[in-house]
């Protein structure tokens, strides 16, 4: 059986604390010589229980941050042979983390250490991220409430906050290529005041260089932006869309020029500027990527600064939805620590939606396998899984002036609808600030609303 | 919840348990008497030699000495510009030896590097007099120059040669590893250049003027003053250190044949040249040689090392070989796969370790059975190793270790400790055997069975016992070289070129410390190989192919050891060997680790030919 650890919300201004890591003190390893330092902590789990992977890696990830080889060596001998790649859903887990330990090892390595290990059938070096068309890639994110769940809390809240304008500006910043706003254009088709013009802007790659994380569609923004035009116009709805070149790296900093441009332009326009972060923010560097220098002596980043602009233009409203977890520790084992305990439950859930041996299996897991690489092998810039809990976002809006708005009984109604459409360990809790998904009880994706204080 | 059983045996059979070390004083007793050793010999260099010579019965005149000094000054000329040509070659390519042209070579080794004495007028050196005893006009003619050193050797005439065919790069031959042995930076040789110079410098202060022998550009500059050591002088390159390799070499070799043919005046001097040859070496080489010439002298002055070894020092030297290099690591990680392999759905399973140490293969296996698919199975664990020095019980030590691994992740086990001197003492009667449809067996050796080659019948009565183990699987881990073949000199050839690969790997080492510790542990090895024989030379270390021989004809057949063992490995030694030196390959099913595509060690599994079901 798993057990869980609850992730501890942190408040903002000890984001930089030190996790502590109380059965792997550097002292323990060091007295364990000459005998193989293998975890000797009380308390472990029995055979097969994921706490027990979880301590084998977390002892491997510090053996290897050690450059304690000999240990290393043993606990990856041992981690090959019981997280088979095409084991139970605790072994693929682990098996990811393995693979994202052994790259992480490697990249100081020689050429020939990659050459060894793409010898290795299931630690293979590169992972096949899968390019979908639009059709693909929607039918795919229908597959789990993962993103629907977003989709469906988020589209009510805007169709709520919207009534009555009769143009509304979306700024998409999704993460699944504008995969929500069909149904949003379904909705609002049918409104009783008539439709409104839709105004899409979604922030395209910059010129300057691609985003560190897989794209998934294998359209451009521009050919996506006529199939949305299309469709809105089959559903009698006008729609404009635009594509800004930006980029989370900058925290968005050319998208939100542009619209405080139109912003001070047209004042009174009459337009409902809806911002949708759909699983995009936690891309912005925070804290602990590269605090910023700033006037204050409170710590400062990319993306303070990104939710103080956005609220510098005054939006009508915000929905920000995003995985529950907190992925930004600059400590590997509490990073390790922490996906590990997150990221199991899309390896679990898989086998309530997809059957063993599916290309889109294979693809659904290679994408929570890419995830998994990122936040464990890489550091620095190309450490883009920067997840943070919804406490953390809820802080942060809070001290952006935004004010959160819960979600309304019909909104929840529509929610638990979806869910109804899969699995039964998918599960709602509605908290004062926001939706949770839950899967089998533990947190998964937040929604939360909000609009300027 | 604690499911552990232990058995620990706190007192082992007293039948197997033998006496412990002659030696009272702990490592302090090795120190003592490598401290007698050096004494002794320097006590023989300083006033030893006219009394040795007398004894051995060489009459030398003063008179002749002189002559003797200046002809070997005009063959060193000779040879010097001779090397000029034929030396690069033999130090980038591969280097050849003809046995049969071992006088030359000896001839050469004795000409270019005898110390000073010998070419002191007056000096009394058995060398430089021992040449004088067999000198021949023949040898004014530096052509002809190969009667020098042959005291008793019949064939001078056959080996007339000239000097310029030895240092031709293609005469015919046996190959020794060029890379191990010769490699030397031009880096390191600028490094070593002031210790090197100044040794020779007060070595040799009245050498006579050479003509600049070293035209190669490794030579610092000031090479046309080689040789004249001025005051003003800063310290130089002069000798050239791959030269010198080669010569080592070939005087590890001389001496080794002196040996041989029990010529034992020769080889005394001879061993003196290996040490100021090694002096003037890096790295590994001058490692090797030290280790060599040291075994060399033990066995001319018959000061044999002490056998068994102090246990708890060869523990701690065992512990740092392992840390220091991936051999043994991956003995046990190729071992252990098997061993996980074979035990895939059994219920009880039983590991006897021949090998067992400090225990440090069986954490790894155990973590991995404890969280295999299907639960753990009980754990049973027979280790098996020599009395200890001090009558303390470490095999009880390590298994209590194990057992407290054990019950934190939830395994049951059951240990027993066996003190044995020797793997032939060893009854299955002793070890309390299940049926095997209760328990499964798996009987492990790492570095052990070579050991009993030295008494003769002794490794069939272990692979007899072994069958009546009836074991799943057997895993052995041997050493991947000959050195048990009835000649001395072809041991001597074989572990020379085998562990000179070995030191070179362990260059790379990143812990100087555990490093120069693992130079001991194999130093130990060499010296058993080298100067002991008998039942006292127990690293009767035999090749893959020997084995399979003795395991097929006990009624054994092989394992092959699947990809998943190969590629881990290969994984594993990529990700921490610390370069690129290592690899692995597969031998028919079998594993052998390598340093530069040589191997060094091998792992092979086994399983009766017949197995008994019960």
């Amino acid at each position: 059986m798993m057990q869980f650890t609850g992730t501890q919300p942190h408040p903002l201004h000890q984001i930089n604390a030190p996790c502590s890591i109380p059965t792997m003190n550097k002292n323990q390893i060091q007295r364990a010589r000459p005998w193989p330092g293998f975890p000797t902590s009380k308390g472990l789990g029995s055979y097969g229980d994921a706490n027990y992977m979880e301590q084998l890696l977390v002892h491997c990830a510090n053996a290897i941050e050690s450059n304690d080889a000999t240990l290393a060596q043993q606990i990856l001998w041992v981690l090959n042979n019981i997280a088979p790649p095409d084991g139970d859903s605790n072994q693929r887990l682990t098996c990811a983390f393995l693979r994202a330990l052994i790259f992480r090892a490697a990249k100081s390595g020689t050429f020939k250490m990659l050459a060894a290990m793409a010898n290795i059938a299931h630690c293979k070096l590169s992972i096949d991220i899968h390019t979908f068309s639009a059709i693909e890639l929607a039918s795919f994110v229908d597959l789990t409430p993962w993103h629907r769940f977003g989709f469906t809390a988020a589209n009510a809240a805007i169709l709520e906050a919207v009534e009555g304008y009769s143009v509304i500006h979306m700024v998409d910043l999704s993460l699944t290529h504008c995969m929500q706003i069909p149904t949003l254009i379904d909705a609002i088709a049918n409104r009783l005041e008539g439709p409104p013009l839709v105004k899409v802007t979604v922030a395209g790659g910059t010129a300057t260089g691609e985003n560190n994380f897989p794209t998934m569609l294998d359209l451009s923004y521009e050919e996506l932006g006529s199939k949305l035009v299309n469709f809105a116009r089959s559903r009698n709805v006008m729609l404009e869309f635009r594509v800004v070149p930006s980029s989370y790296a900058d925290g968005f900093s050319s998208l939100i020029e542009q619209l405080l441009v139109q912003h001070l332009l047209y004042p009174e326009s009459g337009e409902a500027l809806v911002i949708n972060c759909h699983m995009m923010l936690h891309y912005i560097p925070e804290e602990t990527l590269s605090p910023l220098s700033c006037t204050n002596s409170n710590p400062c980043s990319l993306r303070t600064m990104f939710l103080k602009a956005l609220r510098g233009l005054d939006p009508t409203v915000v929905v920000l939805v995003d995985e529950d977890a907190d992925l930004t520790s600059n400590n590997l084992v509490c990073r390790l620590r922490s996906a590990f305990n997150y990221l199991w439950i899309p390896y679990d859930a898989v086998e309530t939606f997809l059957p063993k041996g599916s290309k889109q299996r294979q693809w659904y897991e290679a994408s929570i396998c890419w995830k998994i690489e990122n936040v464990i092998a890489h550091e620095g810039l190309q450490r883009v899984e920067r997840l943070e809990p919804k406490s953390r976002w809820v802080q942060r809006m809070q001290s952006a002036h935004f004010r959160g708005l819960s979600f309304s009984e019909d909104v929840v109604a529509e929610v638990k609808t979806m869910l109804d459409e899969h699995a039964a360990g998918w599960g709602l809790k509605k908290e004062e600030d926001g939706l949770v998904l839950t899967w089998k009880g533990h947190n998964v994706v937040f929604s939360t609303t909000w609009v300027p204080a | 919840m604690k499911r552990g059983r232990y058995h620990l045996q706190p007192n082992p059979d007293p039948s197997t348990i033998g006496s412990s070390s002659v030696c009272g004083g702990g490592s302090g007793c090795t120190n003592g008497k490598a401290k007698m050793w050096e004494d002794e010999a320097a006590a023989q260099q300083d006033c030893g030699m006219d009394e040795l010579l007398a004894v051995l019965g060489y009459k030398v005149k003063t008179s002749d000495m002189a002559e003797v000094a200046q002809k070997l000054a005009q063959l060193e000329e000779v040879m010097c510009n001779v090397q000029d040509d034929g030396i690069s070659q033999l130090a980038s390519e591969t280097v050849h030896y003809n046995p049969s042209d071992l006088s030359t070579w000896l001839e050469s080794m004795l000409s270019e590097l005898n110390p000073p004495s010998a070419f002191d007028p007056v000096g009394t050196t058995p060398l430089a007099a021992a040449a004088a005893a067999t000198l021949d006009d023949s040898f004014l003619g530096p052509a002809e120059s190969s009667t020098l050193t042959t005291l008793d050797f019949d064939n001078n005439n056959n080996q007339k040669r000239i000097f310029a065919e030895a240092s031709c790069s293609d005469y015919d031959l046996k190959a020794i590893p060029g890379k191990a042995i010769y490699s030397q930076r031009p880096q390191t040789q600028t490094h070593d250049s002031s210790s090197s110079s100044s040794t020779q410098n007060n070595v040799k202060p009245d050498k006579r003027l050479k003509p600049a022998s070293g035209s190669n550009s490794d030579i610092l500059a000031p090479v046309s003053a080689y040789g004249i050591p001025t005051e003003s002088s800063r310290p130089v390159v002069l000798v050239d250190s791959q030269e010198n390799g080669i010569r080592l070499v070939h005087a590890l070799m001389a001496c080794a044949e002196a040996v041989q043919q029990n010529n034992l005046n020769l080889a005394e001097a001879l061993v003196k040249q290996i040490g100021f040859l090694a002096i003037s070496q890096t790295g590994a080489m001058r490692k090797v040689a030290t280790y060599f010439a040291e075994a060399l002298a033990r066995r001319i002055y018959r000061l044999y090392p002490q056998n068994p070894l102090d246990h708890s020092l060869s523990d701690a030297l065992h512990m740092h070989f392992y840390e220091t290099c991936p051999y043994l690591k991956f003995a046990h990680f190729t071992a252990n796969q098997a061993i996980l392999e074979a035990f895939e759905g059994k219920k009880r399973v039983h590991v006897i370790d021949f090998s067992m140490n400090q225990g440090m293969q069986w954490p790894a296996l155990m973590q991995a059975l404890a969280l295999r698919v299907g639960g753990p199975p009980a754990f049973r664990l027979t280790g098996i190793g020599p009395p200890s020095h001090d009558n303390s019980d470490h095999l009880q030590e390590v298994g209590w270790k194990l057992a407290q691994l054990a019950e934190t992740i939830h395994v049951e086990f059951e240990y027993r400790g066996f003190v044995a001197n020797s793997l032939a003492d060893l009854d299955a009667s002793m070890l309390d055997l299940r049926p095997s449809d209760v328990e499964a067996v798996a009987v492990n050796s790492v570095f052990e069975l070579h050991k009993l080659l030295a008494r003769p019948g002794a490794v069939e009565k272990v692979l007899s016992v072994v069958k009546q183990m009836n074991p799943e699987i057997v895993t052995i881990v041997e050493q991947e070289a000959n050195h048990n073949g009835p000649v001395f000199l072809d041991r001597f050839t074989e572990s020379l070129h085998y562990y000179s690969t070995l030191f070179d790997s362990l260059e790379g080492s990143v812990s100087s410390q555990d490093k120069v510790m693992a130079e001991v542990y194999l130093g130990k090895q060499i010296c058993n190989v080298v100067a002991c024989e008998g039942v006292d030379r127990v690293e009767r270390h035999e090749t893959l192919t020997q084995w399979r021989n003795h395991l097929g004809s006990a009624g054994f057949a092989p394992v092959h050891l699947g990809s998943n063992a190969f590629k881990q490995a290969s994984m594993l030694l990529a990700l921490f060997a610390g370069g690129d030196g290592y690899g692995v390959e597969e031998n028919n099913g079998c594993l052998m680790l390598g340093w530069h595509n040589r191997p060094i060690i091998a792992t092979s599994a086994w399983k009766l030919a017949n197995k008994i079901m019960s």
